[in-house]
């Protein structure tokens, strides 16, 4: 799977980071600052390109109230077979830097894919889409899963 | 003044050129993974700085360095920027040895400090790639001279004082080529420095050390006796292998690791137009066993079809059957170049053989690498499908140490 997500804030528009500035956190000895994105947060978000804007929207969904999966994955399995579909799920990109699994930082070249569905108030939810786990990605990370990658694969 | 060598080396060379892609990755802690995901091959100097060694694994590095970020090894990349290095270098100089995949020397007569600087920056601002520059009388005192300066030095040792200066304190392990049980012999004689080595004796020198620890006493004195060479001399032996990505039981899938492992050290004895004798094969257990068995070939060859089929004897004589074997290398030895073997000898086995194998290098090397392979290659259509797997350390030509 992937836990989290961080993106260099040289990379991302000035007014989405000091929307987001609690989610700055500094990498390593040069103090390189970045945006994180993790599950565990207390609001969990993501950020994805929506149309052509980047924004940021809630990752998954965690409320029993909220009649959506509570998770903040989907396999691309029960995609393709349709699980998802009266959901109408929108294919999004969630750009990543870095990728976050059982405390394993790791590259990620272009982002991740993902999929934008709403709740019953209209509200978007974003999720991440996960595959099998290559064997490199297995060993590094210990998990069985991982994220559908944009145009590379780990 | 006699002769000048420059000697030019790569610093943290896979993770600098993983950051000439990826700018994220500058001022990190960087890891770049082995092609398993389970060790650390390279490491950026941030990353050196927590203590974390070259060949540990992520699970022992990551609680040094939790925010490490780990990059998955891309040998075909960096096998791109090396030859961009080399080209850059070739402006600078006429004869441009290459050494390794991140290190050449070469021939820097009527260079300056100045002008290795200007070769630095060239590198720097044409491949991305941050690089130590020696310059000294020998080759040894070359390498001497850039490894002191890393990252990113620029460091002559011409003139007694600089020369001084490079090898004063600096323990005699440095030098290349010199073992550690060459060291350990030195020792009881008060020779622990560079310093010392070069002022010893060199009838004693020879005498511990024999005529290989002579040369290098005369390279630390500024004879240079080793020659900077355009082209790479020829091998001694070519070796393909790895770990099987698990412990292999099921002896289809362990020909097929056989057939592999043969074709990329087909490819290689191509590459290098030799033909190879010898053949040993070396098979490491899941128990912790280690066989290693040798065969000479019935003629000097370089056919799948006859090395494969020694490597098969060679694999049964270990009696491999229900121990799991981790790891497996193919040695290729007494090799002769092509062009003075006896005519005749690219008849052999059948020439049948020999045009299944025309056919085969020339798909390859159109399609792609084991675009065509061995049948007995299917029960590892896994290791084929991940197209990392393509490309292993030893595949790279003309590296010549790790
Ligand atoms: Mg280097």
């Amino acid at each position: 799977m992937c836990f989290g997500i961080a993106i260099p804030v040289s990379d991302l528009p000035e007014e989405l980071v000091e929307q987001r500035s609690d989610r700055v956190a500094a990498r390593g000895p040069g103090e390189l600052r970045e945006l994180r994105f993790t599950f565990r947060d207390p609001r969990p978000e993501l950020p994805l390109w929506h149309g052509n804007r980047l924004v940021i929207y809630p990752w998954g969904n965690r409320d029993g109230r909220v009649r959506l999966p509570r998770t903040g994955w989907c396999r691309r399995e029960s995609l393709e077979a349709g699980l998802w579909s009266h959901l109408r799920p929108e294919a999004v990109d969630i750009p990543a830097a870095f990728g976050l699994e059982k405390g394993v930082w790791f590259l990620i070249e272009e982002g991740i894919r993902g999929i934008l569905v709403r709740d019953e108030r209209g509200g978007p939810h974003a999720y991440m889409l996960t595959q099998p786990a290559s064997h490199y990605y297995r060993i590094m990370t210990r998990h069985p899963r991982m994220p559908v990658f944009l145009g590379w694969q780990i | 003044m006699g002769r000048i060598v420059g000697h030019l080396d790569a610093d943290c060379f896979y993770v600098s050129c993983e950051r000439v892609r990826h700018g994220s990755l500058r001022g990190l802690a960087v890891g770049v993974l082995g092609n398993q995901g389970a060790c650390v091959i390279a490491k950026s100097y941030e990353m050196r700085a927590f203590g974390i060694t070259t060949g540990m694994p992520i699970w022992d590095a990551l609680p040094l360095c939790p925010e490490a970020v780990f990059v998955k090894r891309d040998f075909q990349w960096y096998e791109v920027l090396s030859r961009r290095m080399i080209e850059v270098a070739r402006r600078f100089s006429p004869t441009v040895e290459y050494y390794s995949i991140d290190e050449v020397f070469f021939d820097a007569g009527g260079m300056t400090p100045a002008d290795a600087r200007t070769l630095q920056r060239a590198i720097l601002d044409e491949v991305g790639v941050p690089v130590s520059v020696g310059l000294a009388a020998s080759k040894t005192l070359a390498k001497l001279a850039s490894s002191s300066g890393k990252p990113f030095g620029c460091v002559s040792a011409l003139g007694e004082e600089r020369l001084r200066r490079l090898l004063d304190g600096r323990p005699v392990e440095k030098i290349t080529g010199l073992a550690r049980r060459s060291a350990r012999r030195l020792a009881p004689y008060g020779i622990r420095t560079c310093a010392e080595f070069a002022r010893a004796d060199r009838r004693l020198i020879r005498r511990l050390l024999t005529k290989r620890g002579e040369d290098l006493w005369w390279e630390l004195n500024g004879a240079a006796v080793l020659p900077v060479r355009d082209v790479p001399a020829l091998r001694k032996n070519i070796s393909r292998g790895g770990s099987l990505a698990g412990a292999v039981t099921d002896p289809d899938r362990l020909a097929a690791w056989v057939a592999r492992n043969t074709e990329r050290l087909v490819e290689g004895l191509d590459r290098h137009g030799v033909f190879c004798e010898r053949l040993t094969l070396i098979l490491t257990f899941k128990d912790g066993g280690v066989d290693q068995r040798r065969a000479t070939l019935p003629v000097a060859a370089a056919d799948f079809a006859v090395l494969y089929e020694a490597a098969v004897r060679l694999t049964n004589a270990c009696r491999p059957q229900g121990r799991g074997v981790t790891y497996m290398r193919l040695i290729a030895e007494e090799l002769t170049a092509r062009r003075h073997a006896q005519l005749g000898l690219f008849d052999r086995p059948d020439p049948r053989q020999k045009a299944v194998a025309v056919v085969k290098r020339t798909i390859n090397e159109k399609v792609g690498r084991f675009a065509l392979r061995s049948g007995a290659t299917l029960p590892l259509a896994d290791v084929y499908r991940d197209e990392a797997n393509a490309y292993d350390v030893c595949d790279i030509y003309g590296k010549t140490c790790f």
